[in-house]
């Protein structure tokens, strides 16, 4: 600690920060417009200039570090006259265009024109007339630019994208893309909310309302498990925009662009506002009197002549915990049964495998985990686009001195910003984790920690690694074994390690071998489950396993023993497991694989009843009653996210229309099937949530040796292989409502290299068909090198694709990806 | 005195290493890697008072000493060869026609300073130069004065020619760095210097073409007599590149401490017949202008910010009474607006704020109150930039409107030149 004097008070602090952040702490206002926390100090827009003693020149704050005895003024009269003189200059080229202006009224350079501008400036000439850059959905105003360049940091230095820069130098200056050329990025709009002015804005909000008819409201995002608190912009009792605040929430501020510009798809066309009921075939608009009498007469027939166990549920990751808990008790206490199950095909794996090895039923991550480590390695996840903003603590790690290793096919914008990266054959991370293990055992390190030492199965482990020396690996992986070796030494090397895997129900690349293989290195290595970090993937994935719905845990994970349900792979995929089905803000049709045989079940089933905040495309098809629900704005519950965290969701506007809030149809429901459940109001159930004890399990750490195996290995006829997953701009039901992020992309797509797509004659652009095994599916064509040859990747979730009919619904341990070929 | 640093100029071969060590090239390296340890090297050059000759004059023996205190490996040595200040064309002699000894001289740099890679960063208008470094370069690398094995001693230094882009800016060492690093040529935050973090995050030594060039003077001679040469103060010899209303401009090799009026009169043959001396720019436009009351003013480190100006690169500007001063004035300022790099505020508007008015009052367009504008402005650069850059702009516009202020007058009231 040293002391300096600020204004005239003594004040100790580190050595090791800024002037400026020493006064921001102690509520000295020193105005400035191109720092910003996340970034390293830049010093230019000269605002934040004080006089220090000693020194002729004034010096900027927030690159300055303090010394000790420093003695500092910041409202001296030079000081003033400075900043007066920098305003001056900031206003000659500024076009004072402030009522057309969407940032008028939240905007710093109108705020300090005001506290220290002259009304009147000497500057006679012409403004400049600058020409903006074109841009789908970030609007560029380079005439409005100070030029303080917070955008072109942030996106570089905090996002890891740089996709604008400053270009032409002097009086000529301003942000642009690359060669002037159209913005493409992943429109996280980072760089809208850095700008100070209004020179970056978001086309959709563009002439919404004024910054001053605008109230704020903070929601927890119903996108990812990261759990990011958004600020709504709500005006007429409308969500108008959506931006982040510094200081607010698990993200301090930051937001990636599903969360800011996704939010819209509260108000999307294909909304549902009323009941609907099937009749003669065709879907009419009923009226919730009409739908309960129809579902209590079904229901108890069904009960009455099938028994509870032919009626089954499939509860939401999107709802709130309040919504799933009472879904799990309308099925377990007024039908009775156990038959509930969510999408399996993504987080259940990392559930099984975190029970199957370290004994735990449930493994929350946290999320400043990459921050204390040294040395982080990425299993074929996109982390960036899953969980953008814990996908963030990953470029900081680096940037701090992290090294990153990244094992993946694809290349990523961690990839990118790795110290090593290894384009591995799709689905081989459980072969390369293997490998690891293989050489740390080959190095004694398993004998380091007692507990490895003594975990369950050591010698089992030990002998199926045998077959996993360096050299195997590297030919299943396609890599080259020295670089390989190289990788290994790295992470071996390092004090604090950290592995990362998401498995979500998009990613077909990892299997419940993935995820058991990475568990039994952290407990090889003696690192223990907190090295290893596999976070949930929607806002409440990790809410609802909390709350029971699975078949075979109760809420707070307490294991049923006697009676498990039915898992999704027996209702939907087994005929006459079931003849009910209530599917709950899911659309089995879009995410779920293996159409054919999905479509067949639905098909034969008596009674299906879809309940969604829209009209999802197993409703159109297959729902005998639709169920209007509240979307996540329109009703009050709690999200847990992938940190375990509990957070507050609020009602921010109306619901559209007729519809309900979740666990109020369940309510009405068992009332009108004359099996009140209690709970009449949201606070005897959130009380009755709060009592639920957790069973997180005794950690008894056991390895699970699993062989590397292939599911649907390529061959002549089915050459590539196909990866799934999820981009930036969508991850699944909402994203796909939102009309601003379909502005970005609508269309589904195929990923191929250059190399495949000559060798298959492929052009960009084309439309061609993708056959598996199992189906086909149509779709356009896009080259990248940011696919290795041998396989293609499609995003899932988008519209009309179709590409899940070429899925399997799979329950083994293998990666799940399928081999397919491509024609014109 | 003995030509050095444009020895063997005449020679139009001069850059072909066989006419360099012809003359003694190449000997210095010799006797310093197998005489003399690199704490004997620095010593030499902190002995010498060696000034850098870039501009700022920061002497060179204390920047190696610092450079070479850091223990952070590797270290990176860099000559900064960018050399575009309107009147200043010093270096390129020694590029274009003695490129060994700025090689030879970096090559005992390196040794001193125990780096293995070093950079040119060569101006990008200097086409011709680029050819002739490299080909020296590839000369040096086949005699072994460069490589992995440098004359048979174990040491290792790689050394190759990078082409700027063409900004004036990038001669600021922090940007040329980021420039070499393949970004934009902005300026960066000091602390911390390049000597403990510059190129790629590493101690990195940056030094003007003319500063290598004096390295093989000073192992020839030895430290004491190299301080006896010129101004003891800050000695050596000195390019000064004498451009304007001289008879005979070019660059001339004089000791440091020379006065103006011998460059000016004797070297360069003094001004056209029946022609009176109206001001002279001593050290490239970014030096304030001296009124020719000046003219004996000793061209070194300590004499000319005495008189009000400063030495920067020896760069003699000469105006006779035929030059309209607002016009020079007007010109340099669009030089300035066009290479202020855009970082920061006041020089990125006030460089085009100050073009504008001088431009006004050139075109006869001005009133008397823009002269206070101009005046308030330039104040209101100097000291609060973020580099030299638009301090030097509002510097020289400072001093011309001191001292010539009823030439200015006089464009108002009448419009015209006087």
């Amino acid at each position: 600690m040293i002391t300096i004097t600020i204004d005239g008070k003594k004040v100790e602090v580190e050595k090791d920060t800024t002037l400026l952040q020493i006064a921001l702490a102690k509520d000295i206002d020193i105005p400035h417009l191109c720092w910003d926390d996340r970034i390293r100090p830049f010093g230019g827009c000269r605002l934040c200039v004080v006089e220090v003693e000693g020194y002729d020149r004034l010096l900027s704050a927030c690159s300055t570090p303090p010394e000790n005895g420093m003695v500092i003024y910041t409202n001296s009269e030079a000081v003033i006259n400075a900043r007066k003189a920098v305003l001056d200059m900031l206003l000659i080229h500024h076009p004072l265009d402030c009522p057309v202006c969407d940032k008028a009224g939240n905007c710093k350079l109108q705020d300090l024109a005001y506290k220290y501008g002259s009304t009147e400036s000497a500057f006679k000439e012409e403004k400049k007339h600058a020409v903006s850059a074109e841009s789908p959905f970030i609007e560029l105003n380079p005439n409005r630019c100070i030029l303080c360049g917070k955008c072109v940091r942030v996106c570089w230095e905090h996002q890891g994208v740089g996709a604008i820069n400053l270009i032409d130098k002097g009086f000529n200056t301003k942000i642009s893309p690359a060669f002037q050329e159209v913005l493409d990025c992943e429109f996280c709009g980072q760089c809208v909310d850095a700008c100070p002015v209004g020179a970056l804005g978001s086309k959709p909000f563009k002439y919404m309302s004024l910054a001053w008819f605008l109230e704020e409201r903070d929601n927890i995002c119903p996108y990812c498990s990261v759990g990011c608190t958004i600020t709504l912009n709500v005006r007429e009792r409308r969500i108008i925009s959506a931006k982040g605040v510094k200081n607010k929430g698990v993200n301090n501020g930051d937001l990636c662009g599903r969360g800011r510009y996704g939010v819209d798809f509260v108000y999307a066309a294909n909304r549902l506002t009323t009941p609907l009921i099937r009749e003669n075939g065709m879907l009419r608009q009923s009226t919730w009197d009409e739908v309960m009498q129809y579902l209590s007469i079904h229901l108890r027939k069904i009960i009455k002549t099938k028994g509870p166990d032919s009626i089954g549920a499939i509860g939401s990751p999107r709802c709130t915990i309040e919504d799933n808990y009472m879904l799990q008790k309308f099925m377990r206490s007024v039908i009775g049964t156990n038959n509930i199950d969510s999408d399996r095909f993504g987080y259940a794996k990392i559930q099984q495998a975190v029970e199957m090895t370290f004994g735990l039923h449930t493994l929350p991550i946290s999320l400043n985990s990459p921050l204390d480590k040294d040395v982080l390695l990425v299993l074929e996840s996109d982390i960036t686009s899953t969980h953008p903003i814990w996908g963030l603590k990953f470029i900081e790690a680096v940037q701090k001195g992290a090294k990153l290793i990244v094992m993946d096919p694809r290349e990523t914008k961690l990839s990118k910003r790795s110290s090593k990266w290894l384009r591995i054959k799709p689905g081989t991370s459980q072969a390369i984790l293997n490998g690891i293990m293989k050489a740390a055992i080959d190095k004694g390190l398993h004998l380091k920690n007692k507990r490895s030492r003594e975990a369950g199965n050591l010698d089992a482990l030990i002998q199926l690694l045998k077959a996993y020396t360096i050299q195997q690996v590297s030919d299943i992986a396609e890599i080259c074994s020295r670089e390989f070796t190289e990788v290994i030494d790295m992470f071996l090397k390092g004090e604090r390690r950290l592995t990362a895997i998401t498995i979500g129900p998009a990613e077909n690349n990892k299997g419940l071998g993935t995820a058991l293989a990475a568990s039994n290195m952290v407990m090889l290595l003696g690192d223990g489950p907190q090295a290893l970090q596999m976070p949930a993937t929607y806002s409440n994935t990790y809410g609802m396993w909390q709350m029971g719905i699975t078949p075979d845990y109760l809420p707070g994970y307490e294991k049923i023993t006697d009676k498990p349900g039915k898992n999704i792979f027996k209702m939907l995929y087994e005929k006459g497991q079931i003849s009910a089905l209530f599917i709950i803000g899911e659309d089995p049709l879009i995410t779920y694989p293996d159409l054919n045989k999905l479509e067949e079940v639905l098909g034969s089933l008596d009674l299906i009843i879809a309940q969604d905040i829209r009209l999802t495309k197993t409703a159109e098809k297959f729902a005998h009653i639709v169920l209007p629900a509240a979307s996540w704005a329109e009703k009050e519950g709690t999200f847990i996210n992938a940190a375990g965290i509990r957070q507050k969701v609020n009602k921010i506007v109306e619901p559209a229309t007729d519809a309900t809030p979740d666990w109020k149809i369940f309510r009405n429901l068992s009332r009108a099937m004359h099996h009140p459940i209690g709970m009449d109001d949201l606070s005897a159930l959130k009380e009755k949530i709060h009592q639920i004890k957790l069973h997180i399990g005794d950690e008894k750490w056991n390895y699970v040796p699993v062989p590397y195996e292939e599911m649907d290995p390529p061959d002549d006829d089915y050459p590539l292989l196909m990866v799934s997953g999820n981009i930036m701009q969508h991850s699944g039901a909402f994203s796909v409502m939102s009309k601003s992020l379909s502005h970005v992309f609508a269309d589904s797509f195929v990923q191929i290299n250059e190399y495949d797509a000559e060798f298959f004659g492929l052009k960009d652009g084309d439309i061609v068909t993708i056959e598996s095994k199992r189906g086909q599916a149509k779709t356009k064509v896009r080259i990248s090198d940011e696919v290795s040859r041998g396989m293609v990747f499609v995003p899932l979730h988008l519209k009309d694709s179709r590409m899940s009919e070429l899925y399997v619904a799979y329950e083994g341990f293998a990666a799940p990806i399928i081999a397919v070929k491509i024609r014109k | 005195m003995k030509k050095v640093l444009l020895k063997n100029i005449e020679n139009p071969d001069s850059a072909l290493l066989t006419e360099y060590m012809r003359v003694g090239g190449y000997k210095n390296l010799k006797s310093a890697v197998k005489e003399m340890t690199p704490r004997d090297i620095i010593d030499d050059v902190k002995e010498s008072g060696l000034r850098g000759r870039g501009g700022a004059g920061f002497p060179t023996g204390m920047k190696w000493q610092f450079a070479s205190m850091d223990p952070k490996f590797p270290k990176y040595l860099v000559c900064n060869a960018d050399e575009g200040e309107p009147g200043t064309f010093k270096d390129r002699p020694i590029l274009e026609k003695n490129p060994h000894l700025l090689i030879e001289g970096m090559v005992i740099a390196a040794y001193a300073l125990q780096c293995s890679r070093g950079y040119i960063y060569l101006r990008g208008e200097y086409p011709q130069a680029k050819v002739i470094l490299e080909s020296a370069i590839d000369e040096a690398y086949k005699k072994g004065f460069l490589g992995d094995d440098i004359l048979k001693r174990h040491f290792k230094f790689n050394l190759s020619v990078y082409q700027g882009a063409g900004a004036y800016i990038c001669g600021e060492e922090t940007a040329l760095i980021e420039s070499l690093e393949g970004r934009r040529g902005q300026p960066r935050i000091k602390p911390p210097f390049p000597v403990n973090a510059g190129l790629w995050g590493r101690p990195t030594i940056v030094n003007n073409v003319e500063t290598f060039a004096n390295i093989p003077l000073i192992i020839e001679i030895g430290p004491k007599s190299y301080a006896a040469i010129g101004n003891t103060a800050c000695p050596g010899p000195k390019l000064f590149s004498v451009s304007g209303c001289v008879k005979r401009p070019g660059v001339y090799e004089l000791p440091m401490g020379t006065t103006l009026k011998e460059i000016v009169y004797e070297h360069c043959g003094g001004l056209v017949d029946g022609r009176t001396l109206k001001g002279i720019i001593p050290g490239g436009l970014s030096t304030p202008i001296l009124t020719p009351d000046k003219i004996d003013c000793a061209m070194d480190f300590v004499n000319l910010p005495k008189a009000g100006s400063q030495l920067g690169s020896g760069a003699v500007m000469v105006f006779d009474d035929s030059v309209c001063l607002v016009k020079v004035y007007e010109r340099a300022m669009k030089f300035f607006e066009h290479e202020s790099c855009g970082k920061c505020t006041p020089c990125r508007e006030g460089t085009g704020w100050m073009r504008n008015i001088l431009g006004r009052i050139e075109c006869g367009r001005a009133t008397a109150e823009d002269v206070d504008t101009l005046i308030d402005v330039a104040n209101n650069i100097s000291g609060a930039t973020f580099c030299p850059l638009g301090d030097g702009a509002a510097g020289v516009v400072l001093a011309f409107v001191n001292n010539y202020r009823d030439e200015i007058d006089y464009h108002i009231k009448y419009k015209k030149c006087c």
